[in-house]
């Protein structure tokens, strides 16, 4: 990376905070299932207050109290966030790559192709999202996380392509792809050599404001309850469950709903950060 | 960055010190009046909406409570589920052998529309529910009617088990003695309306309703209110009752409750689990809550013909390992735990029945033992449940129960359309939470239904265990035939009691119904049979504001927000 960026990128509080974010949020994730201290889908009757079912406060058995279920809320959270973290990276990187060979292909070939996949490009851009999801969540009946994060993949790469796209349409014109040209370098070389670095930048900065869409539409899917399935936990359906009690035990709703605020904060501050950092004109 | 901070710290503090909590007890009073009077507006709410309000095909619980003020039948029950007369002079007189009963009608009782309600109206009534062409959902219940398939293929212009005997006579033969006719002309379906009424509106009816009850309707805005109007023309119309009844429909739960609490709803039912606590464990609300049976009874259906369940020691097992305290405790007492076919309000519930089918994770064991797994069962069994929370909750439940003892449950979360269709297929579903709401206080609404071979058919079987069993049958046929009221319970009991035995559920719970009403709103009583029964209630107006104490503490709401905060 070229050291001015990383000094930029240095400077900027934001997106150091939103690295840190990112670093914790996904330390959480990854290594989270390894200190959970209980399994995170048994439930304790003790976890039930015996007068009157509440799930218990926090105490020394619970550390940060039990769910609706009486399972271990602490552990839980620490298993949840891989369901999370799992699909907005898994989908991100799937987004990534079709938006950036796509972008690329249709920016440097043009013509007939070009118009073709913009159109398809609106198409996928005018359908609302949910609906799809609920669609194809009918179609398989119980779709696993991993139909989950290629859908959302397919679905999410249309911004990127074009963004990716112009940036390639800009690029293909300037003086040294066209002296490459002159000397007679292949089509193939001149892409992966002088266009792809110079649209990766903009690829990046969308990829991680990407996660951070991509972490809130599964909460929304699991809030909707087109997640996963029970009893694996997922940030989202500990949410979406923890609602009925958000008087009585508002932390089943404020601790995931915090996580998912601090990753999608994260990925957003870490995003522009890294567009500041690299691509300071715009 | 510092006006953003500010007009953050701005918007909590409004939040914090804005967010007026309602009082803690009732905010009004009634005036204390020692007589019933008439007068006023009943304000109630429902958080579904009223679909229709023909009483021949509206079957659903809202449009139900709606048409019970809207419409009179020949019979209906009290609030102990005893079957009296309504607009039957008397209980009908039933013939020697079982077959004919003859119904008195009291005479002058109108319709909303001025018109004298005669057996005429009856049986008009009846056979335009019956007519193919109005595909009632009660024809069921009447399919003992002597002419009836005759009358529904088209050989026959009328049902000619139904005989007008005169002006105010009706009587109705049926091909057997079914003791259970005489609840079926008790369901709303047999609710006499005025044929002039079906002329007048031949496709809208059900947004036009005329019957005679004790309210007409005098306004209905789709999707939000329903304005009820007191019928003076009714029969019983020197009995003192509200003026009006206005009912709101598509009300959240949650605001409902703070609307009830303010003093802006009359009564109020199903509530959030934080709500149900408030309720119960408040003392100024204590002497106008009111709590009773759901009536239905909750469990987990085991298809008896595929594997495992085809093996009776794998569904024994299955209902020893609920542990159904822990499912009341996780659902805030919000019901009670059973386990039998029966909840305890039918004629036919068992008290010797507890340890049938009980919490015992040792007998589980030893049943699947028994079963040939005395290490689990490796293959995972697939429970299909419909879309909604509280199905999500208690198929976890159920998950984590069945893990204890080796069984792994994967769930299959469906709409509730498909649910009910496939679930209904013979080899389809191995697993289903099941639920089941009586239509008349009698155990053949349960056993018949759930549990007689006749209903375990290759498709749209009622008998989503398919369980079959002769003698259960023949028991079942027998009460259902029998005169005598102790001798029908005592064949019930027996039913249920092998159904418990031979566990095509593991009989969970039943429902526990908590309501709340205000101060002023008298004569309110939970009915065993009818959701929100409103008929008979009058209101002790004018109502008078409670004096408070203005106890608003703002450092409540900020510890409720905190994470640990609260409980």
């Amino acid at each position: 990376m070229d050291p001015r960026a990383w000094r930029r990128f240095r400077k900027n509080k934001g997106a150091i905070v939103g690295a840190l974010l990112v670093l914790f949020v996904t330390l959480t994730a990854f290594l989270g299932p390894l200190a959970a201290p209980k399994d995170p889908d048994l439930q304790y009757s003790e976890g039930l207050d015996a007068t009157t079912g509440l799930p218990v406060a926090a105490n020394a058995q619970f550390r940060m109290g039990a769910d609706q279920l009486g399972r271990d809320e602490l552990s839980r959270l620490l298993h949840g966030g891989r369901v999370s973290m799992q699909v907005a990276f898994g989908a991100t990187a799937l987004a990534v790559f079709v938006g950036l060979a796509i972008g690329v292909a249709t920016g440097f070939f043009g013509g007939v192709f070009d118009t073709a996949t913009m159109r398809l490009v609106d198409v996928l851009l005018s359908m609302p999202f949910l609906l799809i999801v609920i669609v194809i969540n009918q179609v398989f009946d119980s779709p696993s996380l991993a139909v989950l994060y290629v859908l959302l993949g397919l679905l999410s790469w249309t911004t990127l392509a074009r963004v990716t796209r112009a940036k390639t349409m800009q690029v293909r014109e300037l003086e040294f792809v066209q002296a490459a040209r002159a000397l007679g370098m292949s089509r193939s070389r001149i892409v992966v050599r002088h266009v792809l670095p110079n649209v990766i930048q903009p690829a990046i900065i969308l990829g991680s404001t990407l996660v951070a869409q991509i972490i809130i539409v599964e909460s929304a899917m699991s809030f909707l309850g087109l997640g996963v399935r029970p009893p694996t936990s997922s940030w989202g359906t500990m949410l979406h469950d923890g609602v009925g009690f958000i008087s009585n035990a508002p932390r089943l709703v404020l601790l995931p709903g915090a996580l998912i605020v601090a990753a999608v904060f994260g990925f957003n501050l870490l995003g522009e950060g890294l567009r500041d950092a690299l691509d300071p004109k715009s | 960055m510092r006006s953003i901070l500010r007009a953050s710290a701005l918007c909590w503090a409004v939040l914090l010190l804005g967010c007026k909590e309602p009082p803690r007890g009732p905010r009004y009073r009634g005036d204390g009046n020692a007589h019933a009077r008439a007068g006023g507006t009943l304000v109630v709410h429902h958080e579904a909406d009223v679909r229709g309000l023909d009483p021949a095909t509206s079957y659903d619980e809202v449009s139900q409570i709606a048409i019970k003020l809207l419409f009179d039948g020949l019979l209906d029950y009290d609030y102990e589920l005893n079957l009296i007369p309504r607009i039957a002079s008397a209980l009908p007189t039933i013939s020697e052998d079982g077959k004919t009963f003859t119904f008195h009608l009291k005479r002058g009782v109108r319709f909303s529309n001025g018109r004298e309600l005669v057996a005429e109206d009856v049986r008009w009534s009846m056979e335009h529910m019956l007519a193919p062409s109005t595909s009632s959902p009660g024809v069921g219940f009447f399919s003992l009617l002597v002419g009836l398939s005759e009358f529904a293929e088209g050989h026959s212009p009328h049902v000619s088990g139904i005989r007008v005997l005169d002006r105010y006579t009706i009587e109705f033969e049926l091909t057997a003695a079914d003791q259970t006719f005489l609840n079926a002309m008790a369901m709303p379906f047999t609710y006499p309306v005025p044929r002039e009424n079906y002329a007048a509106h031949p496709t809208d009816v059900a947004r036009n309703p005329v019957g005679a009850g004790a309210y007409t309707l005098e306004e209905w805005e789709p999707g939000v209110r329903l304005i009820f109007k007191r019928n003076p023309r009714y029969f019983e119309a020197s009995t003192p009752r509200a003026d009006r009844v206005l009912y709101e429909v598509n009300l959240q739960r949650e605001s409902a409750f703070l609307r009830f609490r303010n003093g802006d709803l009359d009564h109020a039912h199903r509530f959030t689990p934080a709500d149900r606590l408030f309720l119960r464990r408040s003392t100024q609300w204590a002497p106008y809550r009111v709590e009773g049976s759901g009536g239905d009874i909750w469990g987990l259906a085991m298809n008896c013909e595929m594997a495992p369940f085809n093996n009776v020691h794998v569904r024994r097992a299955v209902a020893f390992a609920m542990d159904r305290e822990r499912w009341s405790r996780a659902r805030n007492y919000a019901l009670r735990p059973i386990g039998q076919a029966l909840p305890p309000e039918i004629p036919g519930y068992s008290t010797t029945l507890s340890s049938v089918q009980s919490f015992n994770r040792a007998r589980a064991r030893e049943e699947l033992a028994l079963a040939g797994y005395p290490n689990g069962i490796e293959a995972p069994v697939t429970m299909w449940i419909s879309e909604g929370a509280t199905g999500t909750l208690y198929a976890e439940l159920a998950q984590a129960d069945l893990r204890a003892i080796g069984i792994k449950l994967e769930i299959k979360q469906v709409s509730f359309s498909i649910y009910l269709q496939q679930t209904a297929r013979a080899h389809t579903a191995q697993m289903s939470l099941a639920g089941w709401n009586q239509d008349f206080p009698s155990a053949a609404t349960f056993l018949d239904i759930l549990f007689h071979s006749r209903n375990a058919r290759p498709a749209d079987a009622e008998n989503r265990a398919f369980y079959r069993n002769a003698s259960v049958d023949a028991l079942l046929d027998r009460a259902r035939t029998e005169r005598d009221s102790v001798l029908r319970r005592n064949l019930y009991e027996q039913a249920n009691e092998i159904v418990t035995r031979d566990a095509p559920w593991a009989f969970l719970f039943t429902s526990i119904r908590i309501e709340a009403y205000q101060p002023y709103v008298r004569n309110y009583r939970i009915h065993g049979l009818w959701s929100e029964f409103y008929r008979d209630v009058w209101l002790d107006l004018p109502r008078q504001r409670v004096a408070m104490r203005a106890a608003q503490n703002p450092w409540r709401n900020l510890a409720a927000l905190m994470p640990f905060g609260g409980l």
